[in-house]
């Protein structure tokens, strides 16, 4: 962090005064807006890095690795939702490596009058400056959360080499009689609007105690969800990047997936009232998010093919890309409906208010080791029920059922030791990804051979690229049954006398805190 | 983190004018930029106003203890650091030839800023020598004024030879410098270059005042010419040279 001075009731002229007389050459005030620009889940602010788009005269972004002497600025125009907005090189590889399949979000946007100082060598380098910002402002702060920001700040900017010359000027400034704050603009700035730069967090675990009461710690769990909808909502409904929808989706069928399990705790009538609405919304997210994993793996999913037949799926990406942006359409529709969001105003005023079940007051760790218990025994009666030629649907059930358990370790995760857990979860998460890749085969290949059927009755497609949807079917089916194939071992993996002692251990813990 | 040389084994074509430009449009556009200047004459360190002092001398910094972050100085130029040259890289040969793999030195002292820069562009020092075997070994291009000369093309030549049949040598990107195109023996060398070079990159950079106004100014001709045919130009040249390290994804 840039040392930062400021003083509430001394004029910020005292900097000036201060640094002048030392040698400091000053510039001309010029009206500057600073744009903090990051993902919603906070990804680049956790890789140690800040994004700002800074206007003035010229317009930049410039990207800073907290902590490092080195910077990185780009001439640009406009604010980019994405790295690909900008040129190809490393300011772009560096934000699109750490961001990934998030879009870029303007957080926060501050003004102020700017003022650069700066001390010169005898060879007319500069050695050390101070950026003087007043008159600060943050764009629609109310006057509460304006008044808890400096109204004018200076930072020091050293310059790699000169490490001398900075703790001068710091020291100038101390003596001065301003206050060192604890945080630079940006930071502080964010604080007092309440923009959390870390990200929102979208996990599932909220802290719990195994001797806690049932009902409030379902009440807590469901809570937590319900802010998670609530939060990737607008996201989801503007279609910013795929991962609103993903977090969105998630929640709503850990939801529907702990209701299931509140059977003990929370009445009948509203975990079926609510586990018919939430099912409902899951089912409407489906499409999409099927459509979002295709048209984002596209690169991956024609890599088996030669490079003409890749190209001549461009007119396929094309088509499946219109059906994503129409399913986000009609997602976004149902959305947008007041009855969505009268479910979800109805659910939290029953979140906060909650009816007093059956077993309220039973602790916790006792509902959930039997919950996890049962889970697991339905994970290992329908995955020995498995055999080379059972049905494809007997595959999908078991995902279901290995994704309830996991939902229970996930939302009520911190009743049981880390480590345990951990090590448990992993051999879980192996089986699911056979079947969820299994699965993701399937849906592709289902939704490959509509493409072909609809392209082809359209007669929007020549022989070329029929050919090579054939090929890629082939493909997506050699895949699907590589999963089906490798089931079996996997199902014995997780099915061994070493896990069911772990989950043994994981419950006991719980179940006799 | 890229490397590039502006290397050629002729003297007065217009390397270092060439570093400390690009140094300046690779800022410019995106990049944290590391210029090491390596010619004992410091012209790249006196452009930045950085002081002319290697601690230690070259011994010291391409021995076995030697590291380059301590010798790292700010320009004064937002986004570009240099590593600032004396008069004891004269004796560069002579002290990476005491290190166990001198030709793996300069590469192995970038090693560790890898993550640090995006671009490290060295600026060389004119022969064909031990360094310039150990800068080959730790670029990734070779960045080489051509200047409008009847001995440029066999100059160039000897490089490619040189470089020929080592599948790690860098990719060599030769360009014109120095062009006067008022003059007619030079356009017509640029013309026989053009015809038996064809990977020379498309643009030329011109003889022009204002690039000799660098050594008055001290900084790179876009920060104080900005509008400049010759600012264009370094522009240009940036944009063939970023276009060959990162390839459109």
């Amino acid at each position: 962090m840039a040392p930062t001075f400021s003083h509430p009731d001394r004029p910020s002229s005292v900097v000036v005064d201060t640094l002048v007389r030392k040698g400091f050459e000053v510039s001309a005030s010029q009206r500057t807006t600073i744009t903090v620009l990051d993902t919603f889940d906070g990804r680049l602010h956790q890789a140690g890095l800040r994004l700002t788009l800074r206007r003035s005269g010229p317009i930049e972004l410039v990207l800073v690795t907290m902590g490092a002497a080195q910077e990185a600025r780009l001439s640009w125009s406009k604010v980019p939702s994405w790295p690909s907005d900008l040129p190809a090189g490393p300011f772009r590889s560096r934000l699109a490596s750490v961001t990934k399949e998030r879009a870029l979000l303007p957080l926060l946007t501050i003004s102020a009058d700017v003022r650069t100082l700066r001390h010169l060598d005898h060879r007319g380098k500069v050695v050390v400056a101070a950026e003087l910002l007043d008159h600060v402002g943050i764009e629609d702060a109310d006057e509460a959360q304006a008044a808890e920001l400096p109204t004018w700040l200076v930072e020091v900017l050293p310059v790699l080499g000169h490490a001398d010359a900075a703790e001068a000027a710091v020291t100038r400034l101390g003596a001065a009689g301003l206050r060192a704050q604890p945080d630079d603009l940006v930071a502080l700035a964010a604080r007092s609007v309440g923009v959390p730069l870390h990200g929102r967090d979208s996990s599932p675990t909220v802290p719990l105690e195994a001797s806690d009461g049932a009902l409030d710690a379902f009440r807590r769990v469901l809570a937590n969800l319900a802010d998670t909808i609530d939060m990737n909502l607008e996201g989801t409904i503007a279609d910013t990047d795929p991962e609103f929808l993903h977090e969105l989706r998630v929640a709503v069928r850990r939801t529907r997936s702990v209701l299931a399990h509140g059977k003990s705790v929370l009445t009948t009538d509203i975990r079926d009232r609510y586990r018919d609405a939430f099912g409902e919304l899951g089912q409407v997210t489906g499409p999409p998010r099927d459509l979002d994993v295709q048209v984002m793996g596209w690169a991956a999913y024609v890599s088996p093919l030669d490079s003409a037949d890749a190209a001549s799926l461009e007119t396929v990406r094309v088509e499946l890309d219109a059906r994503r942006s129409a399913a986000h359409q009609q997602l976004s529709n149902v959305l947008r409906r007041a009855t969505t969001r009268d479910l979800l105003d109805e659910w939290r005023a029953w979140l906060s208010d909650p009816d007093v079940g059956t077993g309220e007051h039973e602790p916790i760790g006792a509902v959930v080791a039997r919950r996890i218990a049962k889970a697991q025994d339905k994970v290992i009666r329908d995955g020995r029920a498995i055999a080379p030629t059972s049905p494809a649907e007997m595959l999908h059930d078991l995902r279901k059922d290995a994704k309830k358990l996991r939902y229970l370790f996930e939302c009520f995760g911190s009743l049981f030791p880390a480590k345990i857990r951990k090590a448990f979860v992993t051999q879980l998460k192996a089986l699911q990804d056979n079947l969820g890749d299994h699965q993701d085969a399937e849906v592709q290949l289902a939704e490959l051979r509509d493409l072909a059927r609809e392209m082809h009755q359209r007669g929007s497609v020549d022989a070329d690229v029929l050919l090579a949807m054939g090929r890629l079917s082939d493909h997506l089916d050699r895949r699907r049954q590589h999963e089906r194939d490798d089931f079996a071992q996997r199902f014995v993996a997780y099915d061994t006398k070493a896990n069911g002692r772990v989950l043994r251990q994981l419950l006991h813990e719980v179940a006799d805190a | 983190m890229k490397v590039v040389a502006t290397y050629s084994i002729k003297g007065g074509v217009g390397k270092t004018s060439t570093a400390v430009n690009l140094a300046f449009e690779a800022a410019r556009t995106g990049s944290r930029v590391l210029v090491w200047d390596l010619d004992p004459q410091g012209a790249a360190t006196y452009l930045f106003r950085v002081r002319p002092k290697v601690r230690g001398g070259s011994k010291r910094l391409v021995g076995s203890g030697g590291e380059l972050a301590g010798h790292i100085r700010g320009a004064g130029l937002s986004s570009v650091h240099v590593v600032p040259a004396d008069f004891s890289l004269r004796h560069l040969d002579l002290h990476l030839d005491g290190t166990k793999r001198p030709m793996a030195r300069l590469a192995g002292l970038l090693d560790p800023l890898r993550e640090d820069y995006d671009l490290a562009l060295l600026d060389c020092p004119p022969s064909i020598s031990l360094a310039s075997e150990s800068v080959f070994g730790a670029a990734d291009a070779l960045l080489v004024p051509v200047v409008p000369a009847t001995l440029a093309s066999r100059t160039l030549g000897q490089l490619e030879r040189f470089l020929d049949g080592d599948a790690d040598a860098p990719t060599v990107l030769p360009f014109l410098s120095m062009v006067d195109r008022r003059r007619k023996l030079h356009r017509q060398l640029v013309d026989d270059l053009t015809a038996e070079w064809p990977r020379l990159l498309p643009t030329a950079v011109p003889a022009a005042a204002v690039i000799e106004r660098m050594g008055v100014e001290r900084a790179p001709v876009g920060a104080f010419a900005r509008s400049s045919v010759a600012a264009r130009v370094y522009r240009d040249l940036w944009a063939e040279v970023a276009a060959v390290l990162w390839p459109e994804d």
